[in-house]
């Protein structure tokens, strides 16, 4: 009986923490200013890399703008990360942080 | 029923087909910064990265290391990465770029006409993986990646 009790008791614990979890997890948008992008050919490679890397979940780059809208799971990459992939192209992210907002989950 | 399997195999097999068919290389030859020839058709039997770049392209700028390192590695293995730069540009800016970075591999002054004979887009750099019997294999645009390496070209060097 108590051995029940225990199991259903852990089973719960379980459970919650699933819920915690997936409730931590969520998809953000973050809207990242790029100088020095002056041509649409050029921005090609922004957005290749960015949807290389992993967590990113959807990404416009519009050069005409400047700027890089990217939605990305939060628990997988962080805005810092994608920060650095952009300055890895070659370009350099001008605004530390611009909008990020929850969007999902 | 024999004919409808026939029709069948065919409609799965021709797009099959036609996304392995690779097409030969163009016969390229140009000058390099030096006003020496560069040919292509004297890299046949080695693996050949065409890449197509531009002091103005900063994605170009910062892929050059790693293909420099690329030429480094791989050369004994069959590589040849062969830079062919993209207008507007000046000739002295390109020897200026290449003489800064130490570029161990040869730059040939292209044109747009150069790269429309591989690529009808304007992406900024392009690489054109050509293998050893001299077909063009892979079109990869913007910087190539490690991955992208380790998938499209790798193989070709076994």
């Amino acid at each position: 009986m108590l051995k029940n009790r225990v199991a259903v008791l852990l089973g719960l614990i379980f459970l919650l923490s699933l819920t915690a979890t997936s409730a931590s997890a969520a998809t953000r948008t973050a809207t990242i200013h790029i100088e020095g992008m002056h041509c649409k050919m050029c921005s090609a490679s922004v957005t290749k890399a960015l949807k290389a890397t992993d967590g990113v979940e959807k990404v416009e780059v519009s050069f005409e703008k400047g700027v890089a809208v990217v939605q990305y799971d939060d628990q997988k990459v962080t805005e810092t990360k994608l920060r650095e992939v952009i300055n890895g192209t070659g370009f350099k992210v001008v605004e530390e942080k611009t909008a990020s907002n929850t969007v999902a989950n | 029923m024999t004919r409808a399997i026939v029709f069948i195999l065919l409609l799965i097999g021709l797009p099959v087909m036609a996304l392995g068919q690779s097409s030969n290389a163009p016969a390229l030859s140009l000058k390099d910064v030096r006003g020496r020839t560069v040919r292509l058709n004297e890299y046949k039997g080695k693996v050949v990265l065409i890449n197509f770049w531009a002091t103005w392209c900063p994605p170009c700028r910062a892929e050059m290391p790693d293909l420099i390192r690329i030429q480094r590695e791989y050369q004994s293995k069959g590589l040849q990465v062969i830079g062919v730069t993209y207008p507007p540009e000046t000739i002295n800016e390109v020897r200026r770029f290449i003489r800064k970075l130490r570029v161990n591999y040869p730059i040939a002054l292209g044109t747009k006409e150069t790269k429309a004979l591989f690529d009808q887009t304007d992406t900024l750099p392009l690489t054109i993986v050509i293998d050893r019997a001299g077909k063009v294999r892979e079109r990869i645009e913007g910087i190539l990646l490690p991955e992208e390496f380790e998938q499209k070209v790798k193989p070709l060097l076994q």
